[in-house]
């Protein structure tokens, strides 16, 4: 646990040391979420359907964007490898930067949808559930998109390959997220994919540190 | 010449090419019965070039193995492998009686330094070391001012450690072998880049880690014949260049 | 000697016998023709079967009968991934190098079972549903399934040590196989969501004995194919794989000669 905590605290205190990087997924999630309605008719209703999904997507791949750099400096700068020569607790201080890393992007992002739902015209009663899902859906993201960092973070062009392995692995949370959107629009009930997105989160919580740690060990040598 | 020992139980027509180990006369029969570290018949394949098989050694407290080869020989690959970074081709590293691969505890043994001095540029001096230490269980502050006073880097302490020199980052690197007694340091170039002042300083916490009965494997390009660790040393040579497999 | 222990024993020569390169080589080289032989057979009496006796369905007249290749594909897209990740995770408990051959041979095999499956089903599909492609939940994993072969063999090829590409590649086998039951479910759900059930609902209509013996026929003959095709490519890297050894260059040798 206290690892765990020692990681988390150390990658807050480089975050906020770097804060120019800080910034950057959550300046990429409103950009392409925008870059939507350019691309599309001008019609009030086709932006307000299509807006849950769109957001989500926009949350996928700022998360993307934002995994290569994840294990990137702790490689080059060999604290890394200390971290695996010492590999007692390697999957809860990787656990510990996951979860920091979580902190910067998948919950600035969620905090931020709400925003993003006025340019969309989504109507206000509908914001908690894109809120609840995102926030209950990017702690998953970030953990699998992580598993996919530690494979590549040994190769020079790594982001390309992250996002073959690792979009694939991304399509139930979208599933699930974007159809609590199109769900609550229809009136219905949302609490079984709260349910199923709150189980993967469990899920990639306890399999994806061990995964990340597994990945790390075959990679680095 | 009682030079190779470790290496006499393997067959003679086998390794002629790769491993000449010489040890001084005195102080080594009573410590080889029991090594801290002990290598057995490992080997190391990078794509199709073995840089050294067969390769057997011993390495016990108070004592210094140096690792001699020409570049490519696999003396980086050999430290990666003791300290469990790399997975050897074949063989086993013991420690202590224990599966390295298999032992976390025998891991926690171990220090590594390798090129990479394992610091965060944003972090300061002092921050570095107590992320280090606290990783360690521990957390005496004025132990880290003792670290880093022994570098001769406590005025830097509160600098980030971007901002450092090359030389003031390889002793930050250093430091973090006195924050907690580690049996084994295995140092890959520890003298790179460093002042002659530096390598005096490193030089001697290393005859001080070897005095209270520590071990040290480092590859330096350099004879150390003429350094304070000399008293210490074995040799370990690996042969010329990799052959194919 | 009780019977478990001669059991053990079997299963522990057998498993030297399989974990070594040049045992392996062995072995292949007479299961080879065997597995194609029979794959053949039950291929070409399959296709008969299926092609010229089985009755021609009452709704979808003849072109039911592409669910003869299409089926089969489908059933091995699954098959074969589930036996690369085994594979996988084998090569990685137990550091066995055939393992990861087996994986890393069965991730294109199992990606063109994959994309047959895909192709037969937007064949079939444009007849039946009036189009080419349609987000049915089957189609849709199969689709997502081949992305995932991309992934896997896009892992092998970018890393230049092959032990590394070994490791790397097993883990992501092993990361999707916990993942493709989630995916699986997450689209039939979603699917339900779009459209109605689809004309293969559960419990459908049972298939009559005629039409599915020619199909069970199918299914294994793609199965010896599929180990027949193993079998093969395993071979080739085996030999790359070891090709500085000796028993290659003894064998490489032997097969100059005898020309």
């Amino acid at each position: 646990m206290s690892t765990l905590i020692l990681y988390f605290h150390r990658e807050w205190l480089l975050m906020f040391r770097n804060t120019g990087a800080l910034v950057q997924p959550l300046v990429f999630f409103v950009i392409i979420a925008l870059l939507f309605p350019f691309s599309l008719p001008a019609e009030v209703n086709l932006l307000q359907s299509i807006g849950g999904g769109v957001i989500w997507v926009a949350a996928v791949l700022a998360t993307l964007l934002s995994l290569e750099s994840m294990f990137h400096a702790d490689y080059q700068d060999g604290t890394l490898e200390q971290a695996v020569i010492h590999q007692r607790n390697l999957p809860a201080a990787m656990l510990g930067k996951v979860i920091a890393h979580w902190t910067a992007t998948g919950l600035f992002l969620s905090l931020f949808s709400p925003v993003l739902c006025i340019t969309f015209n989504i109507p206000v009663d509908q914001f908690w559930v894109l809120f609840v899902g995102l926030l209950l859906g990017t702690p998953s993201l970030t953990l699998i998109g992580a598993i996919g960092a530690a494979l590549t973070v040994t190769l020079r062009r790594g982001g390309v390959l992250i996002a073959v392995i690792i979009l694939p692995l991304y399509i139930p949370i979208l599933i699930f997220g974007a159809g609590m959107i199109s769900q609550s629009e229809q009136g219905l009930e949302t609490i079984s994919q709260v349910y199923t997105l709150a189980a993967i989160l469990t899920l990639s919580l306890t399999l994806a540190p061990f995964a990340i740690a597994g990945a790390l060990k075959a990679t680095i040598n | 010449m009682q030079a190779i020992h470790g290496i006499d139980k393997l067959p003679a027509l086998q390794s002629p090419k790769i491993i000449r180990m010489t040890t001084p006369f005195t102080s080594n029969k009573s410590s080889n019965q029991n090594p801290i570290l002990r290598a057995d018949d490992l080997a190391c394949v990078r794509g199709d070039m073995v840089l050294f098989e067969n390769l057997s050694f011993d390495l016990s407290q108070r004592r210094c193995l140096h690792v001699i080869g020409a570049n490519g020989s696999g003396k980086t690959s050999l430290l990666r492998i003791i300290c469990g970074l790399n997975s050897a081709e074949n063989g086993n590293v013991i420690y202590d009686g224990t599966l390295l691969g298999r032992s976390e505890t025998a891991r926690a043994e171990m220090a590594y330094i390798g090129h990479k001095d394992g610091l965060k540029n944003e972090l300061t001096a002092i921050e570095n070391l107590r992320f280090q230490q606290r990783l360690e269980g521990l957390s005496d502050e004025n132990h880290l001012d003792d670290c880093l006073a022994q570098l001769k880097i406590l005025r830097c302490a509160d600098l980030p450690a971007q901002s450092l020199s090359f030389g003031q980052r390889r002793r930050l690197a250093f430091a973090r072998l006195l924050l907690s007694p580690k049996r084994v340091w295995v140092l890959d170039e520890p003298f790179t880049g460093i002042d002659t002042q530096g390598r005096s300083l490193i030089e001697s916490i290393c005859v001080q880690h070897l005095e209270s009965d520590g071990a040290i494997i480092m590859t330096h390009h350099q004879s150390l014949d003429a350094s304070s660790i000399s008293p210490f040393k074995d040799e370990l040579i690996l042969n010329e260049s990799g052959h194919h497999e | 000697m009780n019977p478990f222990s001669i059991i053990w024993k079997f299963l522990d020569r057998t498993y030297h016998r399989l974990a070594s390169p040049r045992e392996f080589y062995g072995i292949a080289q007479y299961m080879t023709p065997i597995f194609g032989l029979l794959s053949l057979a039950l291929i070409l009496s399959g296709a008969y079967l299926g092609l010229f006796k089985a009755p021609a369905d009452y709704q979808q007249g003849d072109s039911f009968r592409i669910i003869y290749v299409h089926v089969p594909a489908a059933w091995l897209s699954l098959m074969v991934y589930t036996i690369m990740a085994v594979a996988a995770a084998i090569g990685m408990v137990w550091r066995m190098k055939m393992a990861f051959v087996v994986a890393i041979c069965s991730a294109p095999l199992g990606a063109v079972f994959t994309a047959l499956a895909l192709i037969t089903g937007s064949i079939w599909g444009k007849p039946i549903w009036g189009t080419w492609w349609t987000w049915d939940a089957r189609l849709t994993s199969e689709l997502i399934l081949l992305f995932l072969y991309f992934g896997v063999m896009a892992t092998y090829h970018a890393f230049e040590e092959r032990k590394t590409a070994e490791k790397a590649m097993a883990m992501l086998s092993i990361v999707g196989i916990v993942i493709v039951p989630i995916i699986h479910y997450s689209v039939e759900w979603w699917s339900s969501l779009h459209q109605g059930a689809t004309v293969f609902a559960e419990g459908g209509p049972r298939m009559p004995s005629d039409m599915l013996t020619p199909l069970l026929l199918m299914i294994a003959g793609f199965m010896f194919f599929y180990g027949y095709a193993l079998f093969l490519s395993a071979q080739n890297m085996v030999l790359n794989n070891e090709r500085k050894s000796r028993w290659v260059r003894d064998l490489i040798q032997n097969t100059g000669d005898s020309q």
